[in-house]
């Protein structure tokens, strides 16, 4: 029964819950309308200001004027209410304005509360684990901000509650993981009315048109991390992880097209087995190492050999693929042969004039190969991730005048040149390389390693990769970790002596690596621990189509059993420590109340002595020695360890002697 | 440990919230396939489950007694001097003691360090006259999270009394009893002639001791000194107008307080009872008490 007084809110909570609030706002700034995480941060500079002087927001009207406000507002910067952004906006606000109108005990826990449903909209906003970091530091102040809240008033030592806090949820962690593992997650049939947030961290698209690779070849943003599990990582060649393949071209510009026939190639041995874990992109497409040979659940193997997913993704997922980097040989139907060979008529007659050179000259389809690349290499062809701005007709532009580009000019001019060369041939986006992290044992692939290369189709292997970028570059193809640092400080994200002296120091290295591992961790094992990662736990722990239900009683079962555990091993940990002396004393007045001289709560030791000894005359020496020993140890300033012992002897024989009486009374 | 003397635990309003904010952070992450919004959601359920063995044995082994209550009269507030030891090897937080029924505030103890005790002095409105008796303490705490109250029943039996409210006429009554009795004896207790020397009681006026014979090695003696009865007041149940008893209790213990205020002595007639004409504490307080206790 808190009583209802008008109470303030003592200064020390109101502290932790400010500083639980601050660690909310990073995810807030990153998605919100910058006013909103603003407002809080207004409210709760002001409530110190406010608190001791008793200020608050009192009036009804303006309180509604305030709420109204904050609703114009809100739909003025999103034009819209619903969806996630404007909901968490109102909640932003609604728990600014509870700030400055708060000032009761029951009010305070009303705003931990809000703060908890912050912490909730945090992970609407953004998942990533610097975010997920922020969020579990203020869900642990907000733990702290109710542990001092409800320690009493007078504030006692400062990080006494932190300590309690943390505590509390180092007990928490087994339960968490429990929960985590065997909770059922069902998924609601009835949807949020939210709309998904965007993502608009992809960058990659269903075409290749000059300067989308640009756009994201300075960007470092994750695209997926890819693990062997069998350890056989293809060390000597180059890694090509296949994205999409593009089949209708239009000179510069490269399309998408659902138009092949044949079926997709799939492989039983010589694979290499991957778990590859995505990050979020809001489109279909998956990646594995060229070429992926296998279907990962939810996803289908596509004509072309690529990976598309049935869903959107829009969370972290994890899946399982194999790939062959040599396939058979494939036929191509003729319908289908005639489409790879569409080139647009579009096409300057000069371009034409140079693809039939090649032909003309040797109709081996080697041998327009190598001529072909022969003229990318030898014609002064320059690589560059800023060659300026092509538009969709640029061909001869690129092929005859500026002669420099990055690997979409390339490939898709490569592509072309090919078909007019009578060579089926495509274009396909995906990843090239990536970052390997020694600690995790994984690969990281970033949106800058995106790479676009060709494929043709001979008659005798059937398709083969072709890279042109890796005549004009071949240090873009066996990039390692010096050009990211040197694309980063292109994009001047990093200077490049901060990067150079730091990133290469090996305990800043390590930190990266560190770092960089406990994202893949969180992405892949975390965030990527869905229902079907959840029943393939149950089917490997022996638990084969346990129901939802089993499974919740079964955590609750294991969660009740951890708490009689935890609550024994405290009331362990709480036993008060026996002291010896006193342990001895007790020992000796139980052994008197038996014999009739119980002591007297107010009896001091001098006193009970005296006393006993009237009443058991025979102990008397026994009795004064004890207590002589008792008072020594306890009150002279130097005690040494013969008394206790004397004590402890003493003790034990105290009362023998009534013993052998009653002994030789049964004699008798 | 005993499972029948564990303290019981009552939900707070907080209960209600926190179910709430479970139940939505469950239906957000359900609904939106967000394995974080989970963690969330476990966290906060996992940090709620683990909290209860916490508050339990934060007032488990806390014990509390209570010290003799100083009578007071209706009306005012009696204080209840009450001791709360930690008998674990944990410090305590946050405990709440109170009693139950009696209408008044509870007290808090912020913190006890292990095996010590903390006081706290209850207080609650002292409603009508008699002897009470307080059988039963609480002492609950919210400690950690506020969202549950661990509440232990204490037993005790510590009695006080409640005296009548003064209330009345406050001119004490005329003499009668003078003309009757012709020079009654004096009575020992405060006045200006010496009359000799007492063995030291407590609750006798300090000014009164011999501290020349403490000086000297002598036990703690009074002086006595007498005062001519100017005329004993007696003051009478039977002669107090009125029919309402209380009322007249009323008036009668005003009259006490006057009369010991004056240093008038002053006996009390009740009926059954008859208390000789005195002066001082013990007296005052023998003659309240009689009022309280009066059926």
């Amino acid at each position: 029964m808190i009583t209802k007084r008008d109470t303030r809110i003592p200064r020390r909570p109101l502290l932790w819950l400010a500083a639980a609030l601050v660690f909310v706002l990073p995810p807030m700034f990153d998605g919100l309308a910058p006013w909103v995480p603003t407002l809080l941060l207004v409210a709760i500079t002001t409530k110190f200001w406010m608190e001791p002087r008793g200020y608050r927001l009192r009036f009804l009207p303006l309180k509604i004027a305030l709420v109204v406000g904050a609703l114009v507002a809100i739909f003025i910067s999103y034009g819209a209410i619903k969806g996630i952004e404007p909901g968490v906006s109102l909640i932003i606000v609604l728990m600014s304005l509870k700030i400055f109108e708060a000032h009761t005990a029951r009010e305070f826990h009303f705003m931990v509360m809000l703060g908890w449903v912050l912490c909730l909209c945090g992970f609407f906003l953004a998942q990533d684990l610097a975010i997920a970091v922020c969020i579990m530091i203020a869900f642990t102040l907000l733990t702290t901000a109710l542990i001092q809240f409800y320690r009493g008033l007078a504030g006692g030592r400062i990080w006494q509650p932190l300590r309690a806090a943390l505590t509390l949820l180092a007990q928490a962690v087994p339960l968490i993981v429990l929960f985590f593992l065997l909770f059922p997650r069902v998924t609601t049939a009835f949807r949020l009315l939210l709309t998904p947030n965007a993502v608009s961290a992809s960058g990659f698209s269903d075409r290749l048109s000059p300067g989308s690779v640009e756009a994201m070849a300075n960007s470092t943003a994750v695209a997926f991390r890819a693990e062997f599990p069998d350890d056989d990582v293809p060390r000597s060649i180059p890694l090509y992880w296949r994205g999409l393949v593009l089949t209708q071209g239009d000179g510069m510009e490269w399309r998408f097209r659902e138009m092949l026939r044949s079926s997709p190639q799939f492989h039983s041995g010589g694979t290499i087995r991957q778990l590859i874990t995505i990050e979020p992109h809001g489109e279909h497409w998956m990646f594995a190492l060229d070429r992926p040979v296998t279907e990962p659940p939810g996803a289908s193997l596509r004509p072309g050999n690529y990976l598309r997913s049935w869903q959107a993704i829009v969370k972290p997922r994890r899946y399982e693929v194999k790939s062959s980097l040599e396939l058979a040989r494939q036929d191509l139907q003729p319908l289908e042969r005639k489409q790879l060979l569409e080139v647009p008529a579009s096409i300057s007659p000069r371009i034409r004039e140079l693809a039939q050179s090649w032909s003309q000259a040797d109709p081996d389809p080697h041998a327009i190969i190598r001529r072909a690349l022969d003229f990318f290499q030898t014609q002064r062809f320059r690589y560059s991730l800023s060659p300026g701005e092509y538009r969709k007709n640029d061909l001869d532009e690129f092929l005859f005048r500026r002669r420099i580009g990055f690997c979409e000019h390339y490939a898709a001019s490569f592509a072309t040149l090919m078909r007019l060369a009578g060579i089926p041939a495509r274009v396909v986006i995906g990843y090239l390389g990536g970052e390997f992290n020694e600690m995790g044992h994984f690969y990281l692939v970033r949106q800058s390693d995106t790479h676009a290369w060709c494929e043709v189709w001979l008659p005798d292997i059937g398709w083969r990769r072709v890279d042109p970028t890796n005549v004009v570059a071949p240090e873009r193809v066996n990039s390692g970790f010096e050009s990211f640092l040197e694309r980063n400080a292109a994009a001047g994200e990093i200077t490049p002596r901060f990067s150079r002296t730091f990133a290469r120091q090996p305990f800043f290295a390590k930190i990266r690596l560190t770092w960089q591992t406990l994202n893949y961790v969180w992405d892949s094992r975390v965030l990527g621990f869905d229902a079907e990662a959840q029943q393939a736990l149950t089917h490997e722990i022996g638990l084969p189509d346990v129901r939802p239900v089993s499974l919740l009683f079964l955590s609750a079962i294991i969660a009740a059993g951890f708490v009689v555990i935890l609550a024994t091993w405290m009331q362990f940990r709480a036993r008060v420590q026996p002291d010896p002396v006193q342990g001895l004393y007790t020992k000796f007045c139980a052994k008197a109340a038996r014999m009739g001289a119980p002591r007297e709560p107010t009896e001091g030791p001098a006193n009970f002595a005296s006393r006993v000894s009237r009443v058991l005359p025979q102990e008397s020496k026994r009795i004064a020695t004890i207590s002589n020993c008792y008072i020594g140890l306890r009150y002279a300033r130097d005690s040494d360890a013969s008394s206790l012992h004397a004590l402890a002897r003493e003790v034990q024989l105290f009362g023998s002697w009534k013993r052998k009486n009653r002994k030789s009374y049964a004699g008798r | 440990m005993n499972l029948a003397r564990l303290p019981r635990l009552r939900p707070t309003a907080a209960l209600g919230g926190l179910v709430f904010v479970l139940f939505a952070t469950w239906y957000a992450a359900s609904s939106q396939n967000n394995a974080a919004a989970y963690l969330l959601f476990f966290t906060l359920s996992s940090l709620f489950i683990v909290s209860i063995p916490h508050a339990l044995l934060n007032v488990a082994s806390l014990k509390a007694t209570t010290e003799s209550v100083k009578p007071t009269f209706a009306g005012d507030e009696v204080s209840l001097p009450v001791e709360v030891t930690n008998q674990s090897g944990k410090r305590r937080y946050g405990v709440r003691v109170q009693v139950p029924d009696s209408g008044g505030d509870e007290q808090a103890v912020d913190e006890i360090a292990a095996g010590r005790a903390a006081r706290v002095l209850i207080r609650f409105p002292a409603r009508a006259r008699g002897e009470y008796e307080v059988k039963r303490l609480c002492l609950a705490s919210a400690f950690p999270l506020g969202i549950l109250r661990a509440i232990k029943p204490i037993n005790c039996h510590q009695r006080f009394l409640v005296y009548p409210k003064p209330e009345g006429d406050p001119r004490l009554p005329p003499d009668r009893a003078r003309s009757a009795r012709n020079r009654p004896r004096t009575e020992l207790g405060e006045g200006d002639d010496f009359a000799g020397v007492r063995a030291y009681e407590p609750g006798q006026s300090q000014r009164q001791i011999d501290w020349k014979a403490v000086a000297r090695g002598h036990p703690l003696m009074t002086k006595q000194y007498t005062t001519e009865a100017t005329g004993a007041l007696y003051l009478d149940f039977a002669a107090v107008s009125g029919d309402d008893t209380e009322a007249r209790l009323a008036q009668l213990a005003l009259w006490i307080i006057e009369a010991e205020r004056a240093r008038r002595s002053y006996g009390l007639r009740l009926r059954g009872t008859e208390i000789t004409p005195s002066l001082g504490q013990v007296h005052f307080h023998r003659c309240l008490r009689a009022l309280a206790l009066f059926k």
